[in-house]
């Protein structure tokens, strides 16, 4: 078999940051007309590859090859010209221009000196077909959905002709009908030519898409082999090195104990008029595509956006908390889904953020007491085995840690009620089944888990009761052995709009 | 080399090895500037400068701006001789009163802010324009002489020859900065600056903590108004005006970010020397009036520079 000379390559880099090295000589290439996955858990140096691939950052040593030619200082522009195109985990949209004007943004086709809009229409008009967008293209992005903008930044990609195109979890906020047409899409691209890197926690993708894998682990390179003839189990133990049937705990047997909440005619933003009920001890699902209302109706219950009620008890409460400190006192706590800009305050130190919520409660005679304090984040940071130092900003820590950190901080009030918002999104595989294990514990407890969640299997293996949401309404409950993809994919697509109770 | 890595990390430490070193330098090579009375002359200056930061430096490290602090300071001069009640022999109540009247028009900043969703700039210059216009109609034209006996006596005593304007600073430093560091609401207004949502959604009330915070800064705005009265012996309109942007520059040059969520009032402190240092060493040039202010301008600009590319890293 005659070998393509590789687009885009990196041989024995090597990167470091403070003194703790994050790549340890990792070789990768990408060669055209295939897809390459790049596997990792959370802080085994995909990002940084990326960066260095990109010119976003400069290897400490070790050389990045375009076209087999080395080259000396590699640059986000020199990237670009080499025809090097990332879509970022991290939307990079700005929210006030409109979708063409974002997709455009750093490369507008030009007439006397001034933005030539028909050829940016035009232009727009071509990328926006084939990443599925129907939206008029002088929409503002700020009215776009999460998953909506994820396509923009796709089509913002694709817009630039890249010949290389590394996809950084694309899917993670995608429907699955908005997956599918990536899928499509890439298959297009690869038979195109392009060389494609792709980055993502969900398996079965990178199955269907992918014909090559280099796996990191710990900034090394641990596999690097064809994916053919490899299942999913396989992938998960080239990744982990061990058997994957252990990632959901066991349902334990279910013990409903009090109610817990107990909501009629609930409108909160996009929720209309819902009835929902709860009890401690359950781990109660929230199904849905992405954007029907999930992430209302957990704000709504947490006092954090205006909602009301015809009738309401949460959490020995008789109404609705009207703000978040009343929410907190009743012992209702949310985890954001958006853990940069929502959970966490990114700059300040790891043991900062984990006192947050608890800083009143540890106070004495008005002042902090700092050996309290201590103790606390001491505990928390081996109760969920966050490593290293707490003094270190939490923005330097992985996606997988950050989240541990968002969830850690609500440990000390002792919740009654967790209201989570896709805990699990962009989490390696390690930390989700710690997520997991700490979810039924939290519900063996007798605590009530409330998970909205973007991935199915999660809402099937992990919890007792599924509501799927759409347009703001219940369109299924199900409990018990009701609870498969199907059902759950089926209610949310608004195939079977009949809910049995539960 | 890892101590001076240290240093350049920590702009507060930075602000005061600048004042150090220039301190040095002029009065090697100015006659007269390192004379005590003069150093000390620079600090009671700074004092004033460094109270009015204060509450600057608190409402910064959350993310806002108090452009109200020079008309607070005006208002408290002028009013304070007016309110003062005759009957009073220690001019405690006016103080007081001036005190709770400064307060008074923080929260008001405050609750412009936290609930009617003004944005700070707009709010805090809207009722600086406010209390000018009232000023002039309450005051007229004309400078008001102070009799309160503790006015006078915080503006000119000088017990073990430390004037007590300083040790009022060195009180204003040690309550700052036991607010930032050792207090829970020191940490929420950091979270609050870094992160208002992500600071919300933990629990800490936004309205509440704007609410305190801007009274705190008409607090200290108004002390600093006290002092000035003292040390001057008259209000007038406009005595205020120049403590504005000094009080901004001496927070920024002690490293607090203008964004909000990273500083502390250590830094400030040196800042405000550093403000008043420079000022008086264009004084000892002999330019008009207009160069001086070109200068002066220019030095804060570059004095900014250098410290905010340092707070950058």
């Amino acid at each position: 078999m005659t070998e393509t000379r590789p687009l885009l390559e990196a041989r024995q880099v090597f990167k470091g940051f403070f003194g703790n090295p994050v790549l340890k000589g990792v070789d990768i290439a990408l060669h055209p007309g295939r897809v390459h996955a790049l596997l990792g858990e959370n802080g085994a140096g995909k990002s940084t590859l990326i960066n260095l691939l990109s010119g976003a950052l400069q290897p400490d040593s070790g050389t990045i090859l375009v076209d087999g030619r080395p080259v000396g200082r590699f640059s986000p522009a020199a990237a670009r010209a080499a025809g090097i195109a990332v879509v970022q985990q991290e939307l990079s949209l700005t929210a006030d221009l409109s979708i063409a004007e974002n997709i455009g943004l750093g490369a507008f086709p030009r007439r006397f000196g001034l933005i030539d809009y028909a050829a940016l229409q035009k232009g727009v008009g071509e990328v926006c077909a084939m990443v599925g967008l129907t939206e008029p293209l002088d929409m503002p992005v700020a009215d776009l959905s999460l998953g909506r903008r994820q396509m923009v930044e796709i089509a913002k990609a694709l817009f630039r002709k890249p010949r290389v195109l590394i996809l950084d979890e694309p899917t993670s906020s995608l429907s699955a009908h908005e997956a599918g047409i990536l899928a499509r899409l890439i298959g297009t691209l690869r038979d195109r030519g392009t060389a494609l890197l792709y980055i993502s926690h969900r398996l079965n993708e990178v199955q269907a898409l992918c014909a090559h894998v280099t796996v990191l682990k710990d900034g090394g390179v641990t596999a690097d082999q064809s994916l053919a003839g490899i299942d999913g189990e396989g992938l998960v133990r080239l990744m982990v090195g061990r058997e994957t049937g252990d990632l959901f705990p066991p349902r334990s047997v279910n013990v409903s104990g009090a109610t817990r909440i107990s909501v009629e005619k609930f409108s909160a933003g996009l929720m209309r008029e819902i009835g929902f009920s709860a009890r401690a001890g359950e781990i109660v699902g929230i199904g849905g595509l992405v954007g029907q209302g999930q992430e209302d109706l957990l704000l709504g219950l947490y006092g954090a956006i205006p909602a009301r009620a015809d009738h309401a008890e949460v959490s020995g409460l008789p109404r609705l908390p009207a703000h978040v400190g009343e929410a907190n006192a009743a012992g209702i706590v949310y985890v954001p889904a958006d853990r940069k800009h929502e959970g966490l305050v990114l700059p300040h130190s790891i043991a900062v953020n984990l006192i947050l919520p608890s800083l009143g409660r540890l106070a004495r005679r008005g002042f902090r007491d700092r050996a309290a304090e201590a103790g606390l984040i001491a505990d928390l940071a081996r109760r969920l085995t966050i490593k290293g130092d707490v003094a270190r900003p939490v923005q330097a820590l992985s996606g997988g840690n950050q989240q541990k950190v968002a969830l850690a901080k609500w440990l000390p009030l002792d919740p009654s009620i967790l209201l989570l918002n896709d805990p699990t999104r962009g989490v390696d595989i390690e930390t989700k089944r710690e997520i997991y294990l700490m979810l039924r514990a939290f519900a063996t407890e007798g605590r009530l888990v409330i998970l909205a969640s973007s991935d199915t299997p999660e809402l099937v293996h992990l919890c007792d009761r599924v509501v799927v949401l759409r347009e703001g309404r219940v369109a299924a409950r199900l409990s018990g052995a009701a609870i498969s993809e199907e059902a759950i994919v089926g209610a949310a697509m608004g195939i079977h709009e009949q809910g049995e109770a539960a | 080399m890892k101590a001076v890595k240290a240093v350049f990390r920590n702009p507060s430490l930075l602000t005061f090895l600048l004042v150090a070193l220039v301190w040095l330098v002029a009065s090697l090579t100015l006659r007269g500037f390192g004379a005590y009375g003069h150093l000390r002359y620079l600090l009671e200056l700074a004092a004033v400068i460094g109270i009015v930061a204060a509450g600057q430096t608190l409402v910064i490290l959350m993310g806002g701006i108090d452009l109200s602090v020079g008309a607070v300071i005006t208002v408290t001069a002028i009013l304070l001789p007016l309110i003062s009640p005759a009957a009073d022999p220690t001019g405690l109540v006016g103080i007081v009163l001036a005190l709770a009247l400064a307060t008074g028009i923080g929260l008001l900043n405050g609750a412009g802010a936290a609930y009617l969703r003004v944005p700070p700039i707009i709010m805090t210059l809207a009722m600086a324009t406010f209390l000018q216009g009232l000023l002039v109609i309450v005051a007229g034209g004309s400078a008001v002489t102070v009799s309160n006996p503790a006015v006078i006596l915080l503006g000119q005593a000088r017990p073990l020859g430390i004037p007590a304007g300083i040790l009022l600073w060195i009180v204003v430093s040690i309550v700052v900065l036991l607010i930032i560091h050792r207090m829970p609401l020191g940490a929420r207004f950091l979270a609050l600056g870094a992160n208002p949502l992500a600071a919300r959604l933990s629990g800490v009330s936004v309205a509440r903590n704007t609410l305190l915070l801007y009274a705190l800064s008409g607090f200290f705005a108004g002390l600093a108004g006290i002092l000035v009265l003292g040390m001057n012996r008259q209000g007038y309109v406009g005595i205020g005006d120049p403590y504005l942007l000094m009080s901004i520059a001496a927070v920024v040059l002690g490293g607090t970010s203008i964004l909000g969520g990273r500083g502390t009032y250590a830094g400030t402190i040196p800042g405000a020397i550093l403000l008043v240092t420079t000022t008086a060493l264009i004084t000892v040039v002999n330019a008009s009036p207009g160069w001086r202010s070109i200068m002066f301008g220019s030095l804060i600009l570059a004095l900014l520079l250098i410290s905010g590319r340092e707070a950058r890293r």
